[in-house]
């Protein structure tokens, strides 16, 4: 067994310190050391997006990162984004259009179309389709999460028009 | 997977005929040969490490001539086990045919990669095996014509390790042939960590800890009151 | 699945990056942005004893305009190129393709350096690189080393890289003002490796294309500039008889192989219909 090393990071906002197996994922590091259930784990070789994370502000698949490799770096999860107001609007959307049925994906699916509406405030619906197609879900068949993105984006630009 | 091809190899039929029945020669050919066991006339032990791209896989593989007839054709089949990383089994039927000075050796493969490398590896099956036919088949020439062949790159190594170290023909770049049936000899080399992959040595390890804890758990417990 | 147990450093300089490739050799993995790497560590396709993190080496990251050149570092993130105005204003060939390049989470670890050491097959930046005719800088204990995007992808997984050196950055020449570029991809989903793809330039002078490269992607083991369809090209005025005629080209340099989803025959007709759709981009 390598030796195991101590890594610190900023995670939702509280600042950690633990003894980790170099080989340890950030989403078994988030899930299993800090018990943060909402962290998903899947396919562990980056396809399916369920492992999706911000780091340092940017989405990342917690499955293709180490935890040593988040040293000093400010990751959040969907629980963090979520409690700083970050998702309200998609939250809503998505709970409106039924976006959300087992819920496996939905962390990594809000996180990645929270990226979208920051990068591209402007997307058609099939730009949308083509953005989250790294976001994989098994239950709704995805319209109804194109569906609340789209309307989030429509509102979004309704919003900043009449402003 | 299907690989077919030919090769003209610039020596006579009877020697390219016994160069391809010479666990020694092979050993030296096969990319990645580690070591070759002759179990009998017909059967070969290999063992090989699959470099391709990033994937290091060791695959242990067993190798039965049928249908022979020398020095023309025969038909190979071939298993291989590679750990985690999957398995492959197929069949080659082998042709040598005299043309001019020379050799013309045809062959037609069939075999199935499964496991991850099959599933994730899919669509590179093809062209892989078709880059170690190719390397195969340099060095198959190469030695046959008696060209002296690249020399391998020589790695210091850092000796270490509590523990004795699994052997690694690769750290000197010839494989291991030998004709004993029973455990083959080795070459060992220490490498700077002893735990490299799981194996006996990492189970041992394993086991001291185990052990330990049960040793101590038994003196704690007697302590107590 | 998990990774198997390996040791981990960052070294903060080069030199001991090379000592340490010295004396792990193949037992030592470079990890850079870790996309293509961790999944395959994830896989057990490989157990590596060590892993040489280049994250914090300096000099290894960011796009620079120079003189005459464009260079990025190995280092920089895919997004990185893709978000760059400086890229969108020179090399917009490499804008078209960034979005092409996995999704995007992957595009915000996953590093240029580690795509063009990679070269796969069905990889976007080498083709891009062949393109633009750029060099790539190596680095190592010699010393530096430059080597032609042409001369540097050499077969399945196989570059000219020598085992102890690392990719330092990419040079990318400026181009002319009457430069065109065009970049097209055909996957099944968007991300999915790509079928058939083009990296596509050339010099718009007069209504008629000059200096054409044409660089397939997803059609040999290594990126296939298709010459002989260039030539057909270039100088013509760009009809059905020219066009055919390239595509006819087209058949006697690209051998593509079958694979489990798609034919030789079906790969090779995408690559006409790419290359018809690209010349018109690049005439626009």
């Amino acid at each position: 067994m390598a030796d195991s090393m101590v890594v610190q990071m900023v995670v939702n906002g509280i600042r950690v310190e633990k003894h980790v197996e170099p080989r340890m994922h950030l989403v078994d590091f988030l899930r299993d050391t800090l018990e943060i259930k909402t962290v998903r784990v899947s396919c562990e070789h980056g396809f399916c997006g369920a492992c999706t994370l911000r780091v340092d502000g940017d989405i990342v698949r917690g499955c293709l990162m180490l935890a040593v490799q988040a040293q000093d770096c400010e990751v959040e999860t969907v629980d963090g984004a979520s409690d700083r107001g970050d998702l309200l609007d998609l939250q809503e959307a998505f709970y409106k259009r039924n976006a959300a049925q087992c819920g496996f994906c939905t962390p990594g699916m809000l996180l990645t179309a929270s990226a979208l509406l920051r990068e591209r405030p402007n997307a058609t619906r099939e730009q949308v389709r083509e953005y989250i197609s790294g976001n994989y879900c098994r239950c709704t068949g995805y319209h109804s999460i194109v569906d609340a993105v789209c309307e989030v984006l429509e509102v979004r630009r309704l919003a900043g028009v009449s402003q | 997977m299907e690989l077919i091809g030919e090769q003209l190899i610039r020596a006579p039929r009877q020697r390219v005929w016994d160069a391809l029945n010479d666990p020694k020669i092979l050993g030296r050919c096969i990319p990645g040969c580690e070591e070759v066991q002759k179990i009998s006339e017909i059967e070969l032990h290999t063992r090989v490490m699959l470099k391709v791209g990033p994937v290091r896989a060791r695959f242990s593989g067993k190798i039965l001539m049928l249908d022979i007839e020398a020095p023309s054709t025969c038909t190979l089949s071939f298993e291989g086990a590679g750990g985690a990383a999957g398995f492959a089994k197929g069949r080659a039927n082998v042709s040598l045919v005299d043309d001019g000075v020379g050799t013309r050796l045809s062959y037609s493969t069939q075999a199935s990669v499964g496991g991850k490398l099959g599933q994730i590896g899919g669509r590179l099956i093809d062209s892989s095996a078709k880059k170690m036919a190719d390397e195969f088949f340099v060095a198959f020439e190469s030695v046959l014509s008696g060209k002296p062949e690249p020399a391998p790159e020589p790695r210091p190594v850092t000796p270490v390790g509590v523990f004795p170290a699994a052997p690694d023909a690769s750290a000197t770049g010839t494989p291991v042939v030998s004709n004993a049936p029973g455990s083959p000899s080795q070459v060992t080399s220490p490498r700077t960590s002893p735990f490299n992959g799981v194996g006996f040595q990492y189970e041992l390890y394993r086991a001291c800890w185990f052990a330990l804890g049960v040793a101590s758990t038994l003196l704690v417990s007697r302590w107590l009151p | 699945m998990k990774a198997p147990p390996f040791e981990y450093i960052k070294p903060g300089s080069l030199d001991e990056v090379f000592s340490l490739l010295d004396r792990y050799g193949d037992d030592a993995r470079i990890l850079a942005g870790g996309q293509t790497l961790m999944a395959t560590l994830n896989m057990r396709l490989s157990e590596p004893q060590l892993l040489i993190d280049i994250g914090s080496i300096e000099g290894l990251r960011g796009i620079s305009l120079l003189d005459g050149c464009v260079s990025i570092g190995a280092m920089t993130r895919h997004s990185e190129i893709e978000d760059s105005a400086v890229i969108a204003e020179y090399l917009p060939l490499l804008s078209m393709a960034a979005p092409h390049v996995a999704h995007r989470a992957i595009r915000n670890r996953g590093t240029l350096g580690g795509s063009l050491a990679f070269s796969d097959p069905a990889a976007e930046w080498p083709a891009c690189t062949v393109a633009l005719d750029a060099t790539i800088v190596l680095v190592g204990k010699g010393g530096e080393r430059r080597v032609k995007a042409g001369d540097f992808f050499l077969d399945l997984y196989t570059t000219a890289m020598q085992p102890d050196e690392i990719i330092k950055a990419c040079e990318f020449p400026l181009p002319a003002s009457s430069s065109r570029s065009a970049f097209l991809e055909l996957a099944r989903r968007h991300g999915d490796y790509a079928i058939v793809g083009l990296a596509a330039t050339g010099r718009l002078q007069g209504g008629v294309l000059t200096d054409l490269h044409l660089v397939f992607l997803g059609t040999a083991n290594t990126p296939v500039r298709a010459r002989a369809a260039e030539a057909r090209i270039e100088g013509n005025v760009l009809d059905s008889t020219v066009l055919d005629s390239a595509k006819s080209a087209l058949t006697t340099e690209l051998l593509p192989a079958a694979d489990l989803y798609n034919g030789a025959q079906t790969k090779l007709h995408l690559a006409g219909v790419l290359m018809g759709r690209a010349l018109k981009q690049l005439l626009v």
